[in-house]
C-alpha cells in the first residue's frame, strides 16, 4: 500500500478556503452590481436591497422552521420508501460471503477483502439514493407548486435549503449507521476463525522524513534510481546519507517501556553485493539522534563558505567556530549577496533556537544562551541589510557584528555545549530484502546499551566525575582514592579496564596541572566545565578504551533521545554500492493496536461526511436547475472529486510531465515523449504554451470549486488495511473538506432559491 | 401613501414576462394601482390571461413586479415577516400529498412557530371547522379535490391571519361547501379580517364581495364597491311580500303620492355576471379605456342580458317590505 497520510493543517486550510470564498463572492458581487448598473437605477436600488435582505435572512435563520422541514424531508423520504435499500443491502451480505471467502488468501487480505466489500456496498448503494433524493426534492416541490404554499408561510428560503440538508443528513446517518451495525456483526461472523485476530488497527505514528546526501548536506529528497514515478527515493551505503524521520508524540506514558517499529524499505542494487547481502538483503541501521545543535546551526551548512563554521557549531566546537568565524570576518568583502541571504536566514534560525533552549536550562546557562542569540540577531540584521542592496554595499557593516558572533561564542560556548547536546544510538542492524510482502518489525527497548562516540563518552566521564567528585568520593588525603578505580567499576556501567584507564589518565593530569586538588575536591585547573574539560580529553585521544568492546555505555530512550517528545530516527545503508529506498510513510511508529470498531468507526463517519457533501450539493444545484440536470451535475462533481481531483490539481502545478492539454496532444500526435518536447517552431510553441496557460488557469479555478472526495476514502484505505491513523490524518480532512463546502453552498443555494421567480414562465 | 386602513397598497404595478434572451413575451400586469382596506372582502375578477393571479402572486412574493410597488400590511411584498399574519389559499391546494391531514397543519403550524400545544388545538378546531374529522389521517393523496381545498383553507387559517388571500376559494366545491366557504368568507370578514379572494365564480363572488376590481388584458377596468358597481340608477324596484290586486292598485294609489312608511326603495340590480361580460366586452371594443362605477352603472341595462336590453330605461318599481 502507498499511501501517505498527510496531517491536515487547520490554520494553512482555513487561510486558503478564506481566500477562494472571499474571491468567489467578491466576484460574485461585483458581477451583481454591474449588472444591476447597467439595468438602472432601480436595478440598482434592487440590487441593495436583495442583498440586505438576503443578509438578514442569514441573520434571522430559525432552528424551529429548519427542523420542520428536515422532518418534512425526513417522512418523504420514508414515504417514498428510500430505505427499500436495506433490502438490497441485506441480499448483499446474504450471498457475499460465497465470493469473497478463499482460504489461499492470506488472513490479513481476507479481512482487508471483507471490509473493503463492506465499505464499498455502504458507499456506492445509498450514494445513488441520496443523490436522487437531494437533486430531485426541491425541483419537485417547485413543479408540484408544493413549495409555492411553503414560502408564503415566514420561512426563508435558505431555512428551506438547510432544512433539506438537514432532512436528508439525517437519513443519511441513520442508514448508514445501520448499515455500520449490520456490516460489523456481519464481518465478525463471516472473516475466517483463523484470520479474525487481524480484525484490529495498528496506529501507526508517521514522522517527518528529509534526508542527508552523501556529502552529509540536508535534501529533501534521496537519490533516483531511475524510475520517474518512483514513490520512494534512495540512499547510498557506507555513505553519509541518511533518511532522517522525527516523530512527534514519543511518551512513555503513549508507549511504554517499549518502542516497535514498521518498516517496509526497498532494496536496490548497483551491483550484486556481497554473499551476505545477497542472502539476507542490503544491510541497513537505525540511529536514534539527539541533536540540539543540528537544528539550531544546520542552515549554515547550505553555503559552501560557512561549511567550515557550520561543522565546527554541530561538531560542539564551539572555539573553533569562532575562529573559523573571524577568519569569515576579514575576508567579507568576498562574500556575495546569496551568502549573505543564506547566513542571515540561518542566523535568524539559531537565533530563534537559543532563545526557545533559554526557556528550558537553568539560570546560570540562561545569560548564555540569550547572549549568544543576541549576537546572532546582530549578526542576522547586518546580514539583511546587504542582501537588500544589490552592490552588496554595506559589508563593510558585516565584519563587526560577525566579529562579536564569534567572540560570543567563544566566551559562552562551553556553556552552550552543556545543554545542545548531540547523541547518537546505532542500533543493530537490519537487513532489507528485495520483493518481500508486509511489514518488518523492529522493537527498541527503552534501556538502551551502546558503543559511545566522542560526545557521549566525554558527557557520561563529565557526569560521573562531577558527582563522585562532589560526594568527595574522588580524592581521599589530597590525592585520588586508592580503590577508586574498582568502586568505579562496580558502582557505574565502566568495565574494570575502562575505569582502571580513567584512574590512570586523571593521575597524569594532575601531575602535569591540568587537573588541580583542593582538599577533598579536584577541579580543571583554568575553571572549566567538566563537560568541555572532558570532550577535549577524548578529542586528544587519552582515552582510547582498552577494553575490546569500547566504552559501553547506556542511554535511556525517553530521557537521552527524545526532545520535546519528538524521536530523531536515521535509517544508514551500510553496504557499498547498494541502496535502501524509502518514502514517508514506510516507517512508523507503532503504538499500541486498538480494536477494529474504531477504525471501523471512523470509515463509517468519512462515509457519512462524504454522503452529506454529496447532499449538500445536490441541494445546491437542485436549487438553480431542474433536478435531472442537477443529478447529472452532482454526479459529475463527485467522480471528477473522487476521481480527477489529484490529477487536476498535478496539471496545474505542473507536477505532470508532458505540458498542458494541448502540448500533450501535440507530443501524441508526433509521437515524441514528453522529455524531447514538441517538434514545432518557436511561434507555435508559443501559441500552444499560451493556450495551454489558459486551460491550465481554468483547470486551477476548478480544482478548487470541486471538492476533492478522495480524502473520504483514506479512512476507509486505513481500515482496510489494518490501521487506525491518528484522526488529523484521516478524518480531519474529511470534516474540513465538508464544512468548506457546506457553508458556500449553503449561501449559494438560498441565493439562487431566494432571486428565483418560483412561477416565472 | 400608506394608510392604516390600507391593508394592500398596489402603485404602478407592472409585470413583464421575457423569454430566455430577455426578450419582452407578455406584459401581464399594466401600471395597475389599487388599495384594499382594512377589514372588507375584496375580488379581484377578470378573464384568464388578465393577471389577477400575477397580481396574488407578486403580493405574495412569488414573482418580483417589474416596476410598481406594493405595501402589504404596512411592508414590502420581499419581506417574509410579512407572512406572519396572511394566509394563502393557492388555486390547487399545493400541498405534501404524502402527509396526512394532522401533520399538514402541524407542518405549517411550525413553519410560524406556533408551540405544539397551540399547533394541537389549532389543528383539532380548523379540521372540524373544514369538516375533516373523518378524514384526518388519510394521506392527502387519498383526497377528493373538495377535500383538498378544504385542508388547503384550513392550513391558511392555522396562523390565526389579519389577511388571507384565497385563489379560486370555491373551485372544486360541491354546493353545500360552496356555500360553507362563503359563509367562511363572511366569518372572517365579521371577526374584522381583510380577505382577497380571485375567482371565476362570478355569482359567489358577488355574494361576498363588498369591494371588487375588474382586470383585462393587466390593466385595471373596473374598480369598486359591489353595491354601486350592480346599481340600476334609471330603475326603481320596490319588494313586498303577497299582495292583493286591491291593494296593489292601493299601494300604487299611495306611491303616486307618498313614500312607502316601512317599506324601504331601493334600485333594482344586475347581476355580476352582466357586469363582467360587459366588461370584457367594452374593453375589446375600447381598448386603453378605463371605466367609472357611475359609467358603468347609468349605461347598466335592466335585463340579465343583451337580449332583454330593449327594456332599458322602463319604470319598473319594486318595493321591498320586511315581512315583520
Amino acid at each position: 500500500m502507498e499511501f501517505d497520510p498527510q496531517p491536515f493543517n487547520v490554520t494553512f486550510g482555513l487561510l486558503k478556503w478564506g481566500a477562494v470564498t472571499g474571491a468567489i463572492t467578491v466576484l460574485a458581487l461585483v458581477v451583481g452590481l454591474v449588472a444591476s448598473l447597467l439595468s438602472g437605477t432601480s436595478g440598482r436600488i434592487l440590487f441593495f436591497r436583495g442583498l440586505s435582505s438576503y443578509v438578514r435572512d442569514i441573520a434571522a435563520v430559525s432552528s424551529g422552521r429548519i427542523l420542520a422541514v428536515a422532518r418534512l424531508t425526513l417522512k418523504e423520504s420514508l414515504r417514498r420508501k428510500a430505505l427499500a435499500i436495506f433490502v438490497v443491502f441485506a441480499i448483499l451480505l446474504m450471498f457475499a460471503g460465497w465470493f469473497l471467502t478463499s482460504a489461499n488468501q492470506q488472513e490479513a487480505l481476507q479481512v482487508s477483502v471483507h471490509i473493503s466489500f463492506l465499505l464499498t456496498a455502504i458507499s456506492w448503494l445509498i450514494l445513488p439514493a441520496v443523490m436522487f433524493l437531494a437533486c430531485w426534492s426541491i425541483p419537485e416541490d417547485i413543479r408540484v407548486r408544493s413549495l409555492h404554499t411553503v414560502v408564503t408561510k415566514p420561512i426563508r428560503r435558505i431555512e428551506v435549503v438547510l432544512g433539506r440538508i438537514v432532512g436528508f443528513g439525517v437519513v443519511v446517518v441513520v442508514v448508514v449507521v445501520v448499515m455500520g451495525v449490520a456490516g460489523y456483526i456481519w464481518i465478525q461472523r463471516q472473516v475466517p476463525e483463523s484470520a479474525r485476530d487481524q480484525l484490529t488497527c495498528r496506529v501507526p505514528v508517521y514522522g517527518f522524513l528529509y534526508f542527508k546526501d552523501r556529502t552529509g548536506a540536508t535534501a529533501r529528497t534521496g537519490v533516483n534510481t531511475g524510475d520517474i514515478w518512483a514513490f520512494r527515493s534512495y540512499i547510498e551505503g557506507n555513505s553519509p546519507a541518511r533518511a532522517i524521520w522525527l516523530f512527534d508524540g514519543i511518551t512513555p506514558e503513549v508507549l511504554g517501556d517499549q518502542i516497535n517499529l514498521e518498516s517496509r524499505f526497498e532494496a536496490f542494487r548497483t551491483i550484486k553485493g556481497t554473499a551476505e547481502s545477497v542472502e539476507l538483503g542490503v544491510e541497513g541501521q537505525y540511529i536514534l539522534v539527539n541533536d540540539r545543535r543540528e537544528d539550531a546551526f544546520a542552515a549554515f551548512c547550505f553555503s559552501a563558505t560557512f561549511r567550515p563554521f557550520c561543522d565546527e557549531l554541530r561538531d560542539g566546537q564551539f572555539q573553533n567556530a569562532a575562529v573559523s568565524l573571524r577568519e569569515q570576518a576579514d575576508a567579507t568583502g568576498e562574500l556575495t549577496n546569496r551568502e549573505c541571504v543564506t547566513f542571515a536566514t540561518a542566523a535568524v534560525v539559531a537565533r530563534d533556537e537559543l532563545n526557545r533552549l533559554s526557556s528550558q536550562v537553568s539560570d546560570e546557562l540562561r545569560t548564555s544562551f540569550t547572549a549568544a542569540a543576541a549576537a546572532f540577531e546582530d549578526a542576522a540584521e547586518a546580514a539583511e541589510a546587504v542582501e537588500n542592496d544589490d552592490d552588496t554595499a554595506g559589508l563593510e557593516n558585516l565584519a563587526g557584528p560577525m566579529r562579536a558572533l564569534a567572540d560570543s561564542l567563544a566566551e559562552h560556548g562551553d556553556d552552550l555545549l552543556e545543554e545542545m547536546p548531540r547523541l547518537e544510538v546505532a542500533l543493530p542492524s537490519f537487513h532489507v530484502t528485495e520483493y518481500h510482502e508486509g511489514q518488518d518489525r523492529y522493537e527498541i527497548p527503552r534501556e538502551l546499551t551502546y558503543t559511545g562516540n566522542y560526545e557521549a563518552l566525554a558527557r557520561f566521564l563529565a557526569e560521573v566525575t562531577a558527582e563522585w567528585n562532589e560526594a568527595g568520593r574522588l580524592i581521599k588525603d589530597n590525592a585520588l582514592a586508592a580503590d577508586l578505580s574498582n568502586q568505579l567499576a562496580s558502582e557505574t556501567e565502566m568495565s574494570v579496564l575502562n575505569t582502571e584507564l580513567l584512574v590512570e589518565v586523571l593521575q597524569e593530569e594532575i601531575d602535569a596541572g591540568e587537573l588541580t586538588v583542593n582538599g577533598n575536591s579536584l577541579s580543571v585547573a583554568n575553571g572549566r566545565r567538566w563537560l568541555s574539560y572532558f570532550d577535549q580529553l577524548v578529542r586528544a585521544e587519552k582515552l582510547i578504551p582498552q577494553d575490546p568492546e569500547g566504552w559501553v555505555l547506556k542511554a535511556d530512550l525517553y530521557d537521552d533521545l527524545v526532545f520535546d517528545d519528538t524521536l530523531r530516527i536515521e535509517v544508514a545503508c551500510l553496504n557499498h554500492q547498494l541502496f535502501i529506498g524509502m518514502a514517508r510513510p514506510d516507517l512508523f511508529v507503532k503504538m499500541p493496536d486498538r480494536p477494529f470498531w474504531v477504525g471501523y468507526s471512523k470509515a463509517l463517519f468519512s462515509t457519512v461526511l462524504m454522503l452529506l457533501l454529496v447532499v449538500v450539493i445536490g441541494v445546491t444545484a437542485s436549487c438553480v436547475v431542474k433536478g435531472p440536470v442537477a443529478f447529472f451535475l452532482t454526479f459529475s462533481v463527485f467522480i471528477i472529486g473522487q476521481t480527477f481531483h489529484s490529477f487536476m490539481i498535478d496539471i496545474v502545478t505542473g507536477n505532470v510531465e508532458g505540458g498542458g492539454m494541448l502540448e500533450s496532444v501535440t507530443l501524441i500526435l508526433q509521437q515524441r515523449n514528453p522529455s524531447t518536447g514538441m517538434d514545432a517552431s518557436e511561434l507555435t510553441q508559443t501559441i500552444i504554451h499560451g493556450a495551454d496557460t489558459v486551460t491550465r488557469l481554468g483547470l486551477a479555478v476548478a480544482s478548487q470549486i470541486v471538492p476533492n472526495f478522495s480524502v473520504f476514502s483514506d479512512a476507509t484505505a486505513y481500515v482496510e488495511n489494518g490501521f487506525d491513523v491518528r484522526w488529523s490524518f484521516s478524518v480531519l480532512p474529511a470534516i474540513a473538506t465538508f464544512f468548506g463546502f457546506l457553508i458556500p453552498c449553503v449561501l449559494l443555494g438560498a441565493a439562487f432559491l431566494k432571486f428565483r421567480e418560483l412561477e416565472a414562465k | 401613501m400608506v394608510t392604516q386602513d390600507n391593508v394592500i397598497e398596489i402603485r404602478n404595478l407592472s409585470k413583464v414576462y421575457r423569454d430566455f434572451w430577455g426578450r419582452k413575451k407578455v406584459e401581464a400586469v399594466k401600471s395597475l394601482s389599487l388599495d384594499v382596506k382594512r377589514g372588507e372582502v375584496f375580488g379581484l375578477l377578470g378573464p384568464n390571461g388578465s393577471g389577477k393571479t400575477t397580481t396574488i402572486k407578486m403580493l405574495l412574493g412569488l414573482l418580483f413586479p417589474t416596476s410598481g410597488e406594493i405595501r402589504i400590511l404596512g411592508r414590502s411584498a420581499a419581506d417574509v415577516e410579512k407572512n406572519e399574519r396572511i394566509g394563502y389559499l393557492p388555486e390547487e391546494s399545493y400541498l405534501y400529498r404524502f402527509l396526512n391531514a394532522d401533520e399538514t397543519l402541524d407542518f405549517y403550524g411550525q413553519l410560524f412557530r406556533i408551540s405544539s400545544a397551540e399547533r394541537a388545538e389549532r389543528a383539532d378546531r380548523l379540521i372540524k371547522l373544514v369538516g375533516l374529522e373523518s378524514a384526518r389521517r388519510r394521506q392527502l393523496k387519498e383526497y377528493s379535490k373538495g377535500m383538498t381545498r378544504r385542508i388547503g383553507l384550513a392550513q391558511a387559517l392555522i396562523n390565526n391571519p389579519d389577511l388571507v388571500l384565497l385563489d379560486e376559494p370555491t373551485s372544486g366545491l360541491d354546493p353545500i361547501g360552496t356555500r360553507e366557504m362563503k359563509d367562511m368568507i363572511l366569518r372572517l370578514r365579521d371577526e374584522g379580517k381583510t380577505v382577497v379572494l380571485c375567482s371565476h365564480q362570478l355569482a359567489d363572488v358577488q355574494d361576498v364581495s363588498d369591494r371588487i376590481a375588474v382586470l383585462f388584458q393587466g390593466e385595471l377596468k373596473v374598480l369598486g364597491e359591489v353595491d354601486q358597481l350592480l346599481e340600476l340608477r334609471n330603475e326603481t324596484e320596490i319588494r313586498t311580500g303577497h299582495l292583493s290586486e286591491e291593494a296593489i292598485a292601493e299601494v300604487q294609489a299611495v306611491l303616486e303620492k307618498h313614500s312607502a312608511g316601512s317599506s324601504t326603495f331601493r334600485r333594482p340590480r344586475a347581476d355580476l355576471e352582466q357586469l363582467f361580460l360587459r366588461t370584457v366586452r367594452e374593453s375589446g371594443e375600447r381598448p386603453g379605456r378605463r371605466f367609472t362605477a357611475e359609467e358603468m352603472a347609468a349605461t347598466q341595462p335592466s335585463g340579465g342580458d343583451e337580449s332583454t336590453s330593449d327594456t332599458a330605461g322602463t319604470a319598473e318599481t319594486t318595493v321591498e317590505k320586511s315581512d315583520s
